[in-house]
């Protein structure tokens, strides 16, 4: 599907909005995200991932740098609707790993991959993988807030105005949306037109998160998102990562084991480049599998 | 080091960085203050009657009858120097009074054949008036006053002969007397030097062959050719200068032998004999009367044309043909300047190619700016222009396009550290987003390094303004007709400034016009980068969401 002409659906059972027109999806993504302030706890969550069909399939994926090793022999499956820790030391390929998964590892030059690495059923490193299709159904928020220099509404237009929407109206409701789905909207609806630098870290990092959200992606990367923010900017991120849960698949890289705690789902140490353990959140925390997991989640090295 | 030491030092450090922001703004006034100051007067001075009329004359700019007005008072105090100037003359004049002696000896005896004398009379007056024609003109020949005396009283005695009285020879006796009376006032020794010092004196006042006098030509003399010499001073520091030279005469003597000549000053009015030195302390008192200064606002200088090689009128031509080339070069500039500082940014990789090519840009911002003159007359005027089927020939076009090969240097330079201080965040933000390297580019990197490629505007647009040596082949000339089109030649500030400089001795004598262009040249640039130090700050405030 990433391939530009034939934009084809290999499985439509976790979708509702791919197929269905613009509008019409993102109403339907409305009456899903309630804006809700409480926190989310873990242990209340429903589980049923064996149900369903892994969104992300790594198989064997490899990933270097020249001749350094980044990420080796990846084995994993992300399941939609949930949301996916990565932990582990500095240095492991964690970040490397995730931001494999919308090729944004293309930019640093003499990088190459082995292996398969598929995201809804297609193999993203294919020769014929349509890269602005694939990060529109992939977004990512990075470490640092970097929105645009531009004002609020141009930064959360950007992805549709890039999908070709140009109709005013249509662009305001998108955004709207968006800054709903982020939790921002609230906060900055008076004043759209104000530069996107003006707005504080936190209030930042939820333009990024809506401006990632307004290109309707099904996956969510987050790259150590609350990382350069305060512990309250934290706390309404990891509530928005709560609402957003049910609509999308979030994959995020955290060096926080709280925040993994809290968030996550299933959580994956990588250590080296190579994936150690992988299980549910509440697993890895209570009960590793691995001495090297158990070290690192008590604390013992990392 | 103790506390107080630090703080002392502190101290000092702040008065030594005060001090040297000081230094400079002093020396900015000491360079720019004198240039401002002198540059003005083509603008604001004092303006005389002269002005006006030339005004009128190439510009047609004038209030007729007030003018008129002006004109017939200012030439009623003239007349006096006209008068005494043609009196002495007449006093001179020994070769025209005896033509004239000739003449009327003729014109008698062809009046006596007329009346039908006998012949006899008419023998003996013939004989009689040619005696006293000899006898005049051998008065004429002498220096001696007392010979000249006997010899026109001799001549007089005759004055009563009734013979005479009532013919056209009773004027020989006025000739005679007038000559005597000239003879007794001036020192016919002298009579050459009382001519050579007349000359000069006209030449001062009305004009000689190539320079302008105080009042300009006399009023029914025929117009000169050259424009500058239709009109006196025009410009009442002009008229005080050329006022210095009528009353003073300097002259380079030597007071001791071996020693350096030492300039003395001697007035004119001792070269010349008594009953003519009134002239000089009438001019001098009534130097304002005769050109009647009024202190004048000439905003126009911005605006007219030129006459007779920036003599008179303003640089107008010059001005237009600087913001032209300057806009046509910028549009060669930006865009190219831009283009490869992202290619060299975005696209390019690290090979030996590259650092050729920016081996290349670093050594051409260090070329000669006469190279890249010579390199647009061999490459832009004669060979590309014949290419696409232009006439090869200097223009603004072939000028721009100089200007923009030896300003991008700066250009991509100014514009390569923009685009790379622009946050890696940004494009990735956007890549993450779905957008191509192209739309990344032009949508979010460009107008964050916008403030950054302002500057290298700012810098490009001041070199472009500027440079005299590279348009000195390719589209500037010093003279000519204002430009049709980009593709004519044009007259620029700078290359007006330097033509001026090195051209004659005119420039010497309106240094008014030459500060005026380069004060111009200085403040265009300043406002044209003005306004870009404006649009960039405007943008940084943008950008930073003030």
């Amino acid at each position: 599907m990433f391939v530009a002409k034939t934009y084809s659906m290999p499985e439509k059972k976790d979708n509702m909005q791919i197929t269905v027109p613009h509008r019409m999806s993102r109403k339907s993504q409305v009456q899903t995200v309630v804006p809700t302030n409480h926190r989310w706890q873990t242990d209340t969550r429903a589980v049923n991932d064996t149900e369903e069909q892994a969104i992300i399939r790594s198989q064997n994926f490899s990933l270097h740098y020249g001749s350094k090793v980044g990420v080796k022999n990846i084995t994993m499956d992300i399941y939609p609707h949930s949301v996916t820790a990565i932990i582990g030391p500095s240095g492991c390929g964690k970040s490397t790993f995730l931001r494999s998964i919308n090729r944004m590892n293309d930019l640093i030059p003499h990088v190459h991959t082995e292996g398969r690495l598929e995201v809804v059923g297609q193999n993203i490193y294919d020769k014929r993988t349509n890269l602005v299709n694939l990060r529109q159904e992939v977004g990512m928020v990075f470490q640092r807030p970097n929105p645009f220099p531009k004002s609020i509404f141009d930064n959360a237009a950007y992805g549709p105005h890039l999908q070709g929407i140009r109709r005013k109206d249509e662009l305001q409701y998108i955004v709207e949306q968006s800054l709903r789905a982020a939790a921002l909207w609230d906060e900055v609806k008076d004043d759209l037109k104000k530069s996107a630098l003006a707005l504080s870290g936190g209030q930042q990092q939820r333009l990024c998160i809506a401006r990632a959200l307004a290109t309707k992606p099904r996956v969510l990367l987050m790259d150590e998102p609350c990382s350069a923010l305060d512990p309250i900017a934290t706390g309404r991120i990891e509530d928005l990562m709560g609402q957003l849960q049910s609509t999308y698949t979030i994959v995020i890289v955290t060096h926080n084991m709280q925040q993994a705690a809290r968030v996550s789902e299933r959580a994956a140490f990588f250590c080296l480049g190579e994936l150690i353990e992988y299980d549910r959140t509440s697993k890895i925390f209570s009960n590793p599998g691995k001495k090297g997991t158990e070290d690192y989640v008590t604390g013992r090295f990392g | 080091m103790n506390q107080r030491t630090r703080i002392q030092l502190d101290h000092l450090f702040t008065a030594a960085t005060g001090a040297s922001i000081l230094l400079l703004l002093l020396v900015l006034i000491a360079v720019l203050g004198p240039m401002v100051y002198r540059g003005s007067g083509a603008v604001f001075f004092s303006g005389t009657v002269e002005f006006r009329k030339m005004q009128r004359d190439l510009f047609e700019r004038a209030d007729q009858p007030a003018l008129d007005a002006e004109i017939a008072e200012t030439e009623k105090v003239r007349q006096a120097v006209y008068e005494m100037i043609d009196g002495f003359k007449k006093d001179m004049d020994v070769e025209g009074m005896s033509s004239q002696v000739r003449q009327i000896y003729r014109e008698f005896g062809e009046e006596l054949r007329q009346k039908d004398v006998p012949a006899e009379q008419y023998t003996k007056l013939r004989e009689l008036t040619r005696g006293i024609r000899d006898k005049l003109e051998a008065a004429f020949q002498s220096q001696d006053v007392n010979e000249i005396s006997r010899t026109v009283d001799e001549v007089l005695q005759y004055a009563d002969d009734p013979r005479l009285k009532d013919t056209s020879a009773a004027k020989l006796f006025e000739i005679a007397r007038n000559f005597l009376q000239a003879a007794q006032r001036t020192d016919l020794a002298k009579h050459h030097e009382y001519a050579a010092g007349l000359q000069e004196v006209e030449r001062i006042l009305f004009h000689s062959d190539g320079l302008p006098g105080l009042l300009g030509p006399r009023p029914n003399e025929p117009l000169p050719l050259l424009v500058m010499l239709r009109y006196g001073a025009t410009r009442w520091d002009q008229a005080q200068k050329l006022l210095d030279r009528f009353l003073w005469v300097e002259q380079w003597v030597q007071t001791e032998p071996g020693r350096p000549l030492k300039m003395q000053r001697t007035p004119r009015a001792d070269l010349f004999p008594e009953s003519f030195r009134p002239l000089f302390t009438y001019v001098e008192q009534n130097a304002g009367g005769m050109l009647n200064p009024i202190s004048t606002v000439y905003w126009q200088f911005f605006k007219d044309d030129n006459a007779n090689s920036h003599y008179f009128g303003g640089i107008g031509p010059e001005i237009l043909g600087t913001m032209l080339i300057t806009v046509v070069g910028m549009l060669f500039v930006i865009p190219l300047g831009v283009i490869s500082a992202a290619y060299l940014v975005e696209c390019a990789s690290d090979g030996w190619v590259i650092r050729i090519i920016r081996m290349g840009i670093n050594t051409l911002a260090g070329v000669p700016s006469i190279v890249f003159g010579l390199f647009g007359l061999a490459f832009f005027v004669l060979f590309l222009f014949p290419l696409l089927g232009f006439e090869p020939r200097p223009c603004i076009l072939a000028a721009s396009m100089t200007l923009a090969v030896l300003t991008l240097p700066v250009m991509i330079r100014a514009s390569e550290e923009a685009i790379r201080a622009v946050p890696q965040s940004y494009k990735e933000g956007s890549l993450a987003l779905g957008a191509s390297r192209f739309h990344t580019f032009t949508a979010v990197i460009l107008p964050a390094a916008l403030p950054g490629i302002l500057t290298g505007v700012i810098l490009s647009l001041s070199r472009i303004a500027g440079e005299t040596a590279p348009i000195l082949f390719t589209g500037a000339v010093s003279l000519g007709a204002v430009p049709d089109s980009i593709f004519d030649p044009t007259r620029t500030l700078s290359y007006g400034s330097y033509d001026m400089a090195v051209g004659d001795r005119l420039a010497m004598m309106v240094p008014h016009n030459q500060y005026g262009m380069v004060v111009t040249l200085v403040m265009l640039i300043l406002i044209l980068n003005g306004i870009t130090i404006v649009l960039r700050w405007r943008v940084f405030k943008k950008l930073r969401g003030q």
